[in-house]
């Protein structure tokens, strides 16, 4: 009875912490899914309806209604379903993406839980901090200014003090000479004095040049390797221009968990990773109205772009004017770069080149996209040969060539990346 | 101290003197003023110390400015289209019809435009392949001289005017509409609607190359006016009669494929066809042929004759008037033509490229005795290419003249370029009110038309094709017009006229899509709804019906018709008397031969004209005489002694121009030595001399040929005797990529050939040896002595291999080299200059009556062998040879480089790194094969080549790969075996988990290719067909003896002769080697 008891007692523990984890991911498939079209929790009219108070709404027992009309509601509707049919025509028989085969029934049970469960918080303070980051990062750079001020400052200061004190030393040195009787000491002109001195100590200013002219040419060598490349190695800051909306991939990638390729959809296609079209926004921003950081002010460039009136809810093609991002990773025209290659194939995270997009209000480019960095890369990366019978004939070879020896990684390099002909065509 | 020197010297009176002026003079640095201020008088804005400073800053701002990040903007659709993803093509099937050429393509189409043309691999005539003509017909689309507006009398207008005006026009009457074929089934059901609204209208076709006469001799001797199907892979032995089958006659892409199926062979499978050619031009079917005799063109007939009269009495027919052959070499080989023809009855085909209706018959005659017909030839499937009459023509000048046509049509023709000047119809076009003419550009028609309707690109418009009989096609746009509002007034397709002016609402889409729906959906039993039927049309492009259907729906409609026929009329259409052969003979016969003859013929590049304004067709080499940007008579060697003209051509010795005279028609010409040419013709290209400017690529460009075409029995044929020939003393500067004719005794290294008796019956080593070298230790094989190690090739290992026997130069490779790699057009002047820049090009070698053996024989000593081996013979016999970069395993090109611009990878492949090269050029002085270019300009940005250079105008620069770096000046670059197809392939097989499949990558020019000659495979995948290529006996690399290892490997060329052909070998080191091997074999044995 008591191992009965508690055995229950476990249960329901442990459905209790499933149900959270339910919720949880019934959340984030609702974010992947259905987010487009409906408000989870409020009534707001998206494409869809708003999702508040449906278990109210649909025919009892709700769960199982609504499982049916997510995996298949052109079925539903086709069956005769009074309900079905009447939502149908409701919103002017806009067909609703049928999920059967995308999602099982464990995912709408899920989903439904999460619609159970009350709202999310909203986030708004990761908006101050994130503003707060941007003025302290002005501040930094004010400092930085002052501080070549400041030097040119203590050398004009040196530099007065040094001649004053010369005057004194020759004012007293003087003195001592009438005293002494001596003659009255000639000042010579500075000029004089300074050769004077660089020929006394001409080892000293021999040495001096030589590590002046090397210092010279070190850096104006180490310049030259920058020109093109719109990155600092030691601050780790990119080109990072002014977009013609300010877009932040840090609430949607970040505070909103959009995956990347919801929008750069061609990631996995092509050898671009797009940049998303104006529709892609609009499946979100036809909703969402506002922002949080911006107001309606941004929001309203996308309807511009779109030619959307948000009052009517009408688009109007002949409006329609694409938006003119900058492009802030460039390569040269003489590179061949595909997403596909190192997202599919090398199985690469956006992050390894991107940076953490997930924290960047205005996007700016994290790696220096020079050769050498990507040669580095190609050293040190692994390829997933496994289980890809394209490089069957590839792994036995490298196994064989490496038989006996330890740590060694099949890097891209082992199989060929650093090859001209891999990049340049 | 000055007291103490007695001696003073002075330079000149004025400083013994020491005046005044001279002391001045004497303070001032320069005697003169310094002339500042002159170059301004000049003309010049700065002087020349102000040009320093200038030039001081401007170099310090260019070096400043440089240094500044560039804004890239990237601007994404607003609703991008659900198909297009930006990097990824698109592929869509369609039809290219000019009214010249067909072809059934696939099209290639990134970010929304057409880039790239294919042959559908769906359609039965194209099988994938294409043409040089139909590749390069992509580049029309962004034309910038095509029209972008109607217009009328002289000023573009709007459409509805237009409109109004051609309704005003066709409600007067007495309409004729003058075409090219017509294959459009919508089309012709559409003129069909539109002449019942019209009092008096007529449709006539007519083609600028005319087939008409092998047409009404079918419809006299057979009684159907046909041009049936010949199956030249069902033909064991081909004789042909100036019959350009491989490069333009009729559908090449089809026959060349075919014939070529019969021509590879190895030692298993040692059969092939034999091709015996009669011509006056050296054509590329000439040049391809086992055996070529050179004929004027007024004896074609009576070698057909004689051909018939031989057969007639070995097979016990009558035989036919006596053609009396005097030239004993052709009457022998009548002889024993007519043998052979007779062993392979029923498997062999004759055919005959000249527009005559007497010689036309005569081959059906000989086609009938071989009972060839049902067999290689068949009349059930006919082409509905080439289906104009010439008499139609005739009869509309006639009726032009007497001002009986109020309004004239044009479509896809030309007449007043290409009319013959026998017809003057410009003359009977002024006699004509509304001279309406549909067109691309402001041609020489549309210069004289009131009305101009300004063209649809064929990549722009809806359409469909009934090519041969059972083949439906479909054409799609690929792309919104090129030409549209609110820019320009706008292209509209002919169609679509048509449908405006018989004021029908519905689009041509619409209308081709019911037509479809009513007339060729029951032509199959697949599909049961029409809908399904239409979507997997439109998705292949074809639609190719089951014969037996087909016929079924054929005959009931035939049927009706006669059952119609017959109630209505009866006696206006009962077939006309039949006309015996001898008659066609006796006429055949009688053709008086001439002084000098002119043979007028198409080139493979150039075609009938109507793509002249094609850059990449002008700088096509022609395969046989290797000249770029030009036309030119053809005149035998002979008769360029005679009338002493230069033969020699290089690039500082210019060739002559000739006048040309016929019939009151002058023109002056340059003359280019033709070997192979019969001596006493001439030849004469068509589709150059285009006298319109807008046409800037091909304005003034050679002459036209088209007004020496003349008429024969209501034919228009391209031959004309009685042509004078006169030299003028000009010179004419020529461009050929070739000036060298023959190999220069180099065979075995580079030109390896063999007959094929001998190659049945001796073994590899005697036909195809392995180069040897002298080592220390004795002769060894090239193979085995090696200076470097030998690299990995872990993974693939890729190769080339081409079939010479395959290959018969029609050049589509070279132009689909050019498209795909983004290889920059330079000009007939750079050509000069040997700058072209082709990746792949065509070697063409003739060979020459002077042979090492010859001369060993005969005693000539070394150099007098050589100088007379430089000469090609007469009637030479010719070899093609695609030559692009060989990736040799141990490239000269690569130990050179001094910055390694050049390397090997671990594939195989020698890559050229544009960026990294600081040009030397060291490589392409040390590549053996001379296939490295130089960029000598930045030809995107340099003036000179903006009407020439695809990748220089805004608009062209749309047909660039954008997958393919375009190279800037001062870098080498070379063939990548279609390096980023490569990569495109091997990324597909990663991303889909799978072993790279054989066929995954096609090189461009293997794409292309119509005769299969080209392979491109992975030599470490040992089921890949590029390896078994190389088991043939024939493979072998060329200059084995340098031991570079080239990648790229040749299937030698067997020619079908009795002759032997291995005089090459036989006598020198081959056999030296071979005695000393036995005598090496023998000690051993000892």
């Amino acid at each position: 009875m008591n191992i009965k008891f508690s055995a229950s007692v476990l249960l329901l523990f442990f459905t209790q912490i499933f149900f959270a984890q339910n919720a949880d991911n019934g959340a984030k498939l609702f974010k992947q899914n259905c987010a487009v079209c409906h408000a989870s929790h409020s009534d707001q009219k998206l494409t869809g309806p708003g999702l508040k108070g449906v278990f109210d709404r649909v025919p009892k027992p709700a769960d199982e209604w609504l499982t049916k009309w997510i995996l298949n509601n052109e079925k539903l509707i086709k069956s005769g379903d009074a309900y079905a049919n009447k939502i149908y025509n409701e919103n002017n028989k806009a067909a609703m993406t049928v999920f059967e085969g995308q999602l099982s029934e464990n995912d709408v049970k899920d989903i439904l839980a999460f619609l159970k469960a009350p709202p999310p918080a909203s986030k708004n303070t990761p908006v101050a901090q994130s503003d707060n980051k941007q003025t302290s990062t002005a501040e930094t750079e004010k400092s930085k200014g002052s501080n070549y001020l400041l030097i040119f400052l203590v050398i004009f200061v040196l530099v007065v003090l040094w001649i004053s004190l010369r005057n004194v030393r020759i004012a007293l040195q003087n003195v001592v000479n009438v005293k002494t009787g001596k003659p009255i000491y000639e000042p010579q002109s500075i000029g004089d004095e300074i050769k004077e001195w660089l020929v006394k100590n001409n080892r000293l200013v021999f040495v001096l040049s030589l590590i002046i002219v090397f210092v010279g040419m070190k850096s104006c060598w180490d310049e030259l390797w920058k020109v093109g490349v719109y990155y600092d190695w030691k601050t780790q800051k990119g080109y990072k221009p002014e977009q013609p909306i300010k877009f932040s991939h840090k609430i949607h990638a970040g505070d909103n968990e959009i995956a990347c390729q919801y929008c750069h959809n061609g990631v996995e296609k092509s050898k671009h990773s797009g940049i998303p079209t104006v529709n892609i926004c609009m499946n979100c921003h036809k909703g969402i109205q506002e922002g949080h950081n911006t107001g309606k002010a941004e929001k309203a460039k996308i309807y511009a772009a779109a030619g959307y009136d948000p009052s009517t809810g009408k688009y109007d093609e002949s409006k329609a004017n694409p938006i003119r991002w900058i492009k802030v990773y460039n390569l040269p025209d003489h590179v061949y770069f595909s997403h596909q290659q190192h997202v599919v194939v090398g199985k690469l995270q956006c992050e390894q080149c991107h940076g953490n997009v997930k924290e960047m209000d205005v996007i700016e480019q994290k790696n220096p996209l020079t050769m050498k960095w990507c040669i580095n890369c190609h050293r040190e990366t692994e390829v997933q040969m496994a289980g890809n019978p394209y490089y069957d004939r590839l792994h036995a070879y490298l196994k064989e060539k490496y038989k006996g020896k330890r740590d060694v990684k099949f890097t891209v390099e082992k199989i060929g990346g650093l090859e001209c002909g891999k990049c340049h065509y | 101290m000055n007291n103490n020197t007695p001696k003073k010297y002075w330079r000149g009176l004025p400083e013994l003197h020491q005046s005044e002026e001279f002391l001045q003079q004497h303070q001032n640095e320069f005697a003169e003023e310094i002339p500042l201020d002159n170059s301004k008088d000049e003309g010049l804005k700065t002087n020349r110390r102000d040009f320093l400073k200038l030039m001081g800053f401007s170099t310090a701002a260019v070096a400043l400015a440089s240094c500044e990040t560039p804004v890239n903007r990237v601007v994404p659709y607003v609703v991008k289209p659900e198909e297009i993803i930006p990097g990824v093509p698109n592929y869509y099937a369609s039809t290219f019809y000019d009214g010249h050429d067909f072809a059934s393509i696939l099209v290639k189409a990134r970010e929304g435009r057409p880039i790239k043309i294919d042959g559908n691999e769906l359609s039965s005539i194209n099988k994938g392949k294409t043409t040089a003509r139909t590749q390069a017909s992509i580049l029309g689309l962004y034309d910038g001289a095509r029209l972008n507006a109607p217009i009328l009398n002289g000023k573009s207008v709007s459409w509805k005017e237009i409109d109004a005006a051609v309704k005003k026009a066709l409600s007067e009457g007495s309409v004729r509409l003058l075409t090219s074929t017509v294959i459009s089934p919508s089309l012709k059901a559409l003129i069909q609607e539109l002449s019942t609204t019209i009092n008096d209208f007529k449709h006539i076709q007519w083609d600028e190359v005319s087939y008409s006469a092998i047409r009404s001799a079918h419809q006299k001797l057979i009684g159907k006016n046909i041009i049936p199907e010949y199956h030249f892979d069902k033909a064991k032995l081909i004789v042909g009669i100036a019959c350009d089958f491989l490069g333009n006659w009729l559908n090449p892409v089809e026959f060349s494929r075919e014939y070529a199926l019969n021509r590879k062979v190895s030692k298993e499978a040692a059969e092939m066809s034999r091709h015996y050619h009669f011509e006056s031009n050296m054509s590329l079917t000439g040049a391809n042929a086992d055996y070529r005799y050179m004929v004027k063109p007024s004896e074609f007939g009576k070698i057909l004759v004689a051909l018939y009269n031989a057969i007639a009495e070995k097979t016990g027919t009558n035989k036919l008037a006596d053609a009396n052959i005097q030239n004993k070499t052709i009457a022998s080989a009548i002889n024993k033509i007519s043998e052979e023809l007779i062993a392979h009855k029923g498997q062999s085909l004759v055919v005959c490229g000249v527009n005559d209706e007497n010689l036309q018959a005569i081959v059906i005659g000989i086609n009938q005795l071989l009972e060839n017909y049902s067999k290689t030839i068949d009349t059930t499937i006919t082409y509905h290419l080439k289906s104009g009459s010439d008499s139609d023509f005739l009869s509309l000048v006639e009726e032009m003249n007497a001002g009986k046509v109020k309004t004239l049509i044009t479509y896809q023709v030309n007449p007043l370029y290409s009319a013959p000047a026998f017809t003057k119809f410009e003359d009977a076009y002024t006699k004509v009110t509304n001279k309406i003419h549909a067109t691309n550009y402001l041609d020489e028609t549309a210069q004289k038309a009131n009305i101009v309707l300004a063209n649809h690109h064929y990549l722009e418009s809806w359409g469909d094709a009934n090519p041969k009989t059972g083949i439906y096609t479909l054409q799609q746009p690929l792309i919104r017009p090129v030409f549209a509002a609110p820019k320009y007034e706008g292209t509209r397709q002919f169609e679509e006229n048509l449908l405006a002016w018989t004021n029908k609402s519905e689009d041509y889409y619409t209308y081709i899509r019911n037509y479809w729906k009513a007339n060729i959906f029951n032509l199959q039993n697949k599909d049961a709804d029409f809908e399904t039927f239409w979507v997997n049309a439109l998705h292949d492009g074809i639609f190719e019906s089951n014969p037996t259907i087909l016929s079924e729906v054929v005959s009931s409609k035939e049927n009706k018709k006669e059952d119609k026929k017959k109630g209505n009329k009866t006696n206006e259409e009962s077939p006309k008397e039949k006309i015996e052969l001898s008659t066609f003979a006796s006429n055949a016969v009688s053709a008086k031969s001439a002084d000098f003859e002119l043979m007028v013929y198409e080139k493979v590049g150039m075609g009938n004209g109507n793509q002249s304004n094609n850059p990449w067709l002008m700088e096509l080499p022609d395969p046989i005489s290797k000249v770029v940007w030009d036309n030119y008579i053809t005149v035998s060697l002979e008769d360029m002694d005679k009338l002493g003209f230069e033969k020699m051509l290089r690039q500082d010795k210019d060739g002559s121009i000739a006048t040309l005279e016929l019939n009151g028609i002058k023109i002056e010409v340059p003359v280019l030595p033709q070997p192979g040419q019969a001596p006493g013709t001439i030849g004469l290209a068509l589709g150059y001399g285009r006298n319109a400017q807008t046409l800037k690529v091909a304005h003034q460009i050679g002459v036209n040929a088209y007004p020496f075409i003349q008429n024969s029995n209501g034919h228009f044929v391209t031959v004309s005797t009685g042509v004078k020939l006169s030299n003028t003393g000009k010179k004419h500067e020529f461009a050929q990529n070739q000036l060298q004719h023959t190999v220069m005794g180099r065979e075995e290294w580079i030109l390896r050939e063999v007959s094929l008796p001998e190659f049945k019956a001796k073994d590899k080593e005697a036909f195809n040896p392995a180069a040897v070298i002298l080592t220390a230790e004795g002769k060894k094989p090239v193979e085995e002595v090696d200076l470097w190690d030998q690299h990995p090739r872990p993974n693939h290992k890729w190769g080339l291999t081409i079939d010479m026997n395959a290959c018969i130069g029609c050049s589509a490779c070279v132009v689909s080299c050019s498209i795909e790699n983004n290889v920059h057009v330079v000009g007939k002047e750079e050509v000069r200059k040997t700058r072209d820049m082709f990746w792949l090009r065509i070697d063409r070698y003739y060979s020459s009556d002077m042979t090492r053996k010859k001369a060993k024989e005969e005693g000539i000593g070394y150099k007098e062998m050589n100088l007379e081996m430089e000469n090609p013979s007469a009637n030479p016999k010719v070899t093609f040879q695609p030559i692009m970069c060989q990736h040799c395993n141990h490239a000269p090109c690569e130990t050179v480089c001094p910055v390694l611009a050049t390397a090997h990878s671990t594939e195989g492949l020698n890559q050229m790194v544009y960026n990294r090269c600081i040009g030397t050029r060291y490589c392409a002085n040390n590549c053996p094969f001379k296939v490295r270019r130089f960029n000598w300009f930045n030809y995107t940005e340099n003036w000179r080549f903006k009407d020439v250079n695809p990748a220089a105008q805004e608009l062209t620069r749309m047909v660039l790969n954008p997958d393919v770096t375009v190279r800037s000046r001062g870098v080498i670059e070379k063939c990548s075996m279609c390096q980023q197809r490569i990569q495109a392939g091997k990324l597909q097989a990663k991303k889909e988990g799978r072993k790279l499949q054989d066929k995954d990558i096609q090189t461009a020019c293997q794409q292309a290719c119509p005769t299969n000659a080209i392979i491109f495979g992975d030599l470490n995948d040992e089921n890949s067909e590029v390896v078994a290529w190389r088991k043939n006996e024939r493979n072998y690399v060329l200059l084995e003896e340098l031991g570079i290892r080239p990648t790229v490997s040749y299937l030698l060329k067997v020619r079908n002769v009795d002759e032997p052909l291995l005089d090459w070998n036989e006598e020198l080191w081959y056999e030296k080697d071979k005695s000393e091997k036995s005598s090496n074999k023998e000690e051993a044995h000892a």
